[in-house]
């Protein structure tokens, strides 16, 4: 009865939340759409609708999802490439200090320089169709590395001790204490660098310029002063972070569950 | 039920003229203790007189400043800590199986079923939870069972039923006793009345840097 009266105030909780988000969602389209009313000039600011209207007439053209597909498939190269990357250069890391002494600097110079710097180095490196793989690389790499590194330090010593005692050594501490103590790390770490390396990725095709990706139309957008597309392109660039970041964290949450809760 | 452990192999655990500071405060000075396999062992002693010391020095966890620690080849060890070493993010289930990590198939589910067993009669609930949603007297339990459900024919308990209420420390030990009776278990305790878990305990008084039997 209690846990029943519980669950409903926790989902009556729920949805007020969720009401009182969507109520400033719509109030910030209301300021949105009258100062586009108030100003009255397209090329400046289009409203809202508008914006809606344009990126319902994109998503009719196959160039749209092509565009979509592309710039998405390539980050995504970078960003599961970082991932991996990231977890393997913590892990050996945390087992060897030259390592950590070597790779210190690094991660501090690419969290400390500023993406457009890299942008136009790497481009003179590779071609600006693999551009926005190396950007979503190196955005996402050290932050996955941080947040891995800092969970493995932060493994308690007295799990440690423990596994010393029962003679559990080698890959089974690496899968039963290290996992369990570096998963919610590596969790906040892969979530927050997702919308990194996704926004860095577009940037670096705005300035790259590879075919058939959002970030030429978005150029294209700005030389022609299209601005109802560019807010079309925006907005889909806004859509699909917060989807691939609800995904992520959902996939996350899901599976952590279920190792969690593994008999 | 049976423990699953081997008693072969050298099982000697002793100390020689053992030495342990830290900095300037004196825990152990010239010990010398020989712990006989295969017993009960209670060490009892005030408050920081290094009973933990003694046991951490045998499970390998700190080196002598001086003398010798032995350990025969044969010892395999288990032990429950002041604290209770739980991976948090466990299920209960998972944490009591940590020591046996390579267990699948059929041994898994045949331990499984055992860990269930010793959960119920020691008032645990089974559950999916992790360790971290349960209390701080079924954290314990956990890991108390993580070490007598060990492949381990040496058990360190350091104060286990610190904080129980007297009730589950007749229900935990109704069951941890006769798991533990046939191997060698070094005990630390304040509480006389945990010589009453053994069948002819050894009784040794920590004091002073000394280590003795009473």
């Amino acid at each position: 009865m209690a846990a029943s009266r519980n669950r409903d105030a926790e989902k009556g909780g729920r949805l007020r939340a969720w009401a009182v988000r969507l109520v400033c969602v719509l109030f910030w389209l209301a300021v949105w759409e009258l100062a586009a009313r108030a100003i009255d000039a397209r090329i400046i600011l289009v409203g809202p609708l508008e914006v809606l209207a344009r990126l319902g007439e994109l998503s009719l053209t196959g160039e749209f999802w092509a565009s979509m597909v592309l710039s998405l498939g390539r980050i995504a190269v970078g960003y599961v490439s970082a991932v991996v990357l990231g977890v393997v250069l913590a892990a050996l890391a945390a087992r060897f200090s030259p390592v950590r002494e070597l790779l210190s600097p690094l991660m501090g110079a690419l969290k400390a320089t500023p993406v457009a710097s890299f942008v136009i180095l790497v481009l003179l490196w590779v071609s600006s169709r693999h551009l926005s793989v190396v950007i979503a690389l190196i955005m996402a790499l050290p932050i996955v590395y941080t947040n891995v590194l800092e969970g493995i330090r932060q493994t308690d010593a007295g799990l440690l001790e423990m596994c010393d005692v029962f003679a559990v050594r080698g890959w089974d501490r690496i899968r039963l204490v290290y996992a369990s103590e570096v998963l919610p790390y590596f969790r906040a770490g892969v979530t927050l660098a997702l919308g990194l390396s996704w926004k860095a990725g577009i940037a670096a095709e705005v300035i790259g310029l590879p075919d058939l990706t959002i970030g030429e139309h978005l150029y294209d957008a700005k030389v022609y002063l299209d601005t109802p597309d560019l807010f079309a392109w925006t907005l889909a660039v806004i859509v699909v972070s917060v989807v691939l970041e609800a995904l992520v964290t959902r996939a996350m949450g899901w599976a952590m569950g279920r190792w969690e809760a593994r008999p | 039920m049976s423990t699953g452990c081997a008693f072969g192999g050298d099982l000697t655990l002793a100390l020689r003229d053992v030495e342990k500071h830290y900095g300037e405060l004196r825990v152990l000075e010239g010990v010398t203790a020989r712990f006989e396999p295969l017993r009960a062992h209670v060490l009892m002693g005030p408050s920081g007189a290094g009973k933990t010391t003694l046991l951490r020095l045998l499970a390998g966890l700190e080196r002598p400043d001086a003398g010798e620690v032995a350990r025969g080849s044969g010892v395999r060890l288990g032990m429950t800590f002041q604290e209770d070493r739980l991976c948090e993010n466990l299920t209960a289930t998972a944490n009591i199986r940590l020591p046996r990590p390579r267990l699948s198939g059929e041994a898994l589910e045949r331990f499984l079923a055992r860990e269930r067993e010793a959960m119920a009669a020691c008032g645990l609930p089974i559950d999916a939870r992790p360790v971290r949603e349960l209390s701080g007297g079924q954290r314990r339990r956990v890991a108390i069972l993580r070490c007598v459900l060990a492949e381990a024919n040496t058990l360190l308990f350091d104060e286990p039923l610190k904080g129980m209420d007297e009730k589950t420390v007749e229900l935990v030990m109704g069951f941890v006793a006769p798991l533990v009776a046939e191997r060698t278990v070094l005990w630390t305790t304040h509480d006389e009345r945990d010589l009453r878990f053994f069948n002819d305990p050894i009784l040794w008084r920590v004091e002073g840097g000394r280590v003795c039997t009473c």
